[in-house]
């Protein structure tokens, strides 16, 4: 028996032969007992296999949403939030790190050294003005204290030198006064940096708030459609 | 149950409907599964995996039939087991014989329940075939496992492995030739109406 032979008699088993070929085969059978009997032979395998006992499933098959990796249906609207969201928190990192940095920035950069200051340093201004206001009073003063006593440490002096030392005092007191003055000024102005934001810090609220309400509202959303979805 | 709607609803991803889906199909895929791999632990698994892969890839079924789509999958699933396991092989739970030798139905596994008698009366035909089956190539084994054991008509398996009609005519008459033969020497276990007159076998096997 060729293999031929084989497939023929397996397919007219399963009826799957063409009716004219069946007729052929069938008429063949008539007179071949060896193709008789591979048929029968076929035929008892075939029925063994389909005599083999269904098994049933030892355990249901079916699926939950974590072995597919599915996810529950957000509501239109979160992507929209999801969006400002990460806006107002990219801002807000932004605003902050600009005013953190940006007077370092210009320090380093030597604004403020020329002919005017920059504006970031304008809150130095204040303690800046009042030195000369203190330095006028200083050498206006003397003439008030013309008749203050000499100075302790000071020789009696001549009647020429008194003249002179009514003077130049003065002058030397204003002088060493308006300096001691422009000192105290520039430690004042240097122990009390007053920076102002190159952002107005409301925008840093505003942002941060934004980011805080959106992420309030995002898992809001996220649980209330996990617990719908259950 | 209106397979095309709970399909369509699957495609949209709709889990509920797959899993009815599921439920109705879920005995004949494992009994795919249990017959290509002979185990059940493999075949739970990999009809598991099928199901899984069967869910991700719903929306590429484009109609025809539903069986045999699954039953590609589970095929296939399968065929991944059957690598893995060729990548790291497995010593068989099976204990040897006085003689050293393999024994093929070991009594140990049986049924607690089932007196020994009743216990072989009921394995002794299907293990004989598992083991037949288990010894087929792959690729017959799985035309005869679709074909035979779950009669699905030649176009379905032609459908669900991808091959030509007449590729799984010869393959399944390839299949039954060698499953007669391996059945042979069986003859003494099979019931009196299923024994194969082995004269005639072996002459048109030559």
């Amino acid at each position: 028996m060729n293999q031929r032979e084989l497939e023929l008699l397996s397919a007219y088993l399963d009826g799957q032969l063409s009716p004219s070929d069946s007729t052929r085969l069938e008429s063949r059978l008539k007179s071949d007992l060896e193709l008789v009997s591979v048929l029968d032979d076929l035929r008892a395998a075939r029925n063994l296999l389909r005599q083999l006992p269904q098994r049933r499933a030892p355990r249901n098959f079916t699926l939950t949403r974590k072995m597919v990796g599915l996810n529950p249906p957000l509501p239109r609207a979160y992507p929209a939030f999801r969006f400002a969201t990460t806006l107002a928190t990219l801002l807000f990192f932004i605003t902050f790190s600009v005013n953190a940095l940006a007077p370092q920035f210009q320090q380093t950069l030597g604004f403020g050294t020329g002919g005017g200051e920059p504006e970031v340093f304008s809150a130095q201004a204040p303690a800046a003005t009042e030195a000369p206001a203190l330095a006028d009073a200083a050498t206006e003063a003397p003439i008030d204290s013309t008749n203050l006593a000499p100075l302790p440490t000071m020789m009696p002096p001549s009647e020429g030198e008194s003249a002179r030392t009514l003077e130049t005092p003065t002058a030397k007191d204003g002088a060493v006064g308006n300096a001691d003055d422009q000192d105290q000024t520039q430690v004042a102005s240097e122990a009390m940096p007053v920076p102002v934001p190159f952002i107005p810090s409301v925008w840093l609220i505003i942002f941060a708030v934004g980011a805080i309400v959106g992420a309030i509202f995002m898992a809001a959303m996220r649980r209330s459609s996990i617990n719908r979805w259950k | 149950m209106n397979e095309q709607a709970l399909i369509t609803d699957a495609q949209a991803g709709n889990l509920d409907a797959f899993n009815t889906l599921v439920l109705h199909y879920q005995d004949s895929v494992f009994n795919t599964a249990l017959r290509i791999l002979g185990d059940e632990d493999q075949a739970a698994d990999a009809s598991q995996e099928a199901f899984i892969s069967a869910f991700k890839s719903i929306k590429s079924f484009r109609g025809g039939s539903f069986k045999a789509w699954l039953m590609r999958t589970v095929t296939n699933a399968c065929y991944d087991e059957l690598r893995r396991q060729k990548r790291r092989p497995t010593t068989p739970l099976e204990p040897d014989t006085e003689d050293g030798d393999e024994m093929d139905s070991p009594r140990w596994l049986a049924d607690p329940n089932m007196t020994p008698d009743q216990q072989a009366e009921a394995d002794e035909v299907e293990h004989a075939i598992q083991h037949c089956l288990n010894n087929l190539p792959l690729e017959f084994k799985t035309v005869v496992v679709m074909a035979d054991i779950q009669g699905m008509d030649y176009s379905e398996v032609a459908a669900a492995i991808r091959v030509p009609l007449g590729t799984i005519k010869s393959r399944l008459a390839r299949a039954r030739l060698r499953l007669r033969e391996c059945l042979q020497g069986f003859a003494e276990l099979l019931p009196a109406s299923y024994r194969l007159d082995e004269g005639v076998a072996l002459s048109a096997s030559k």
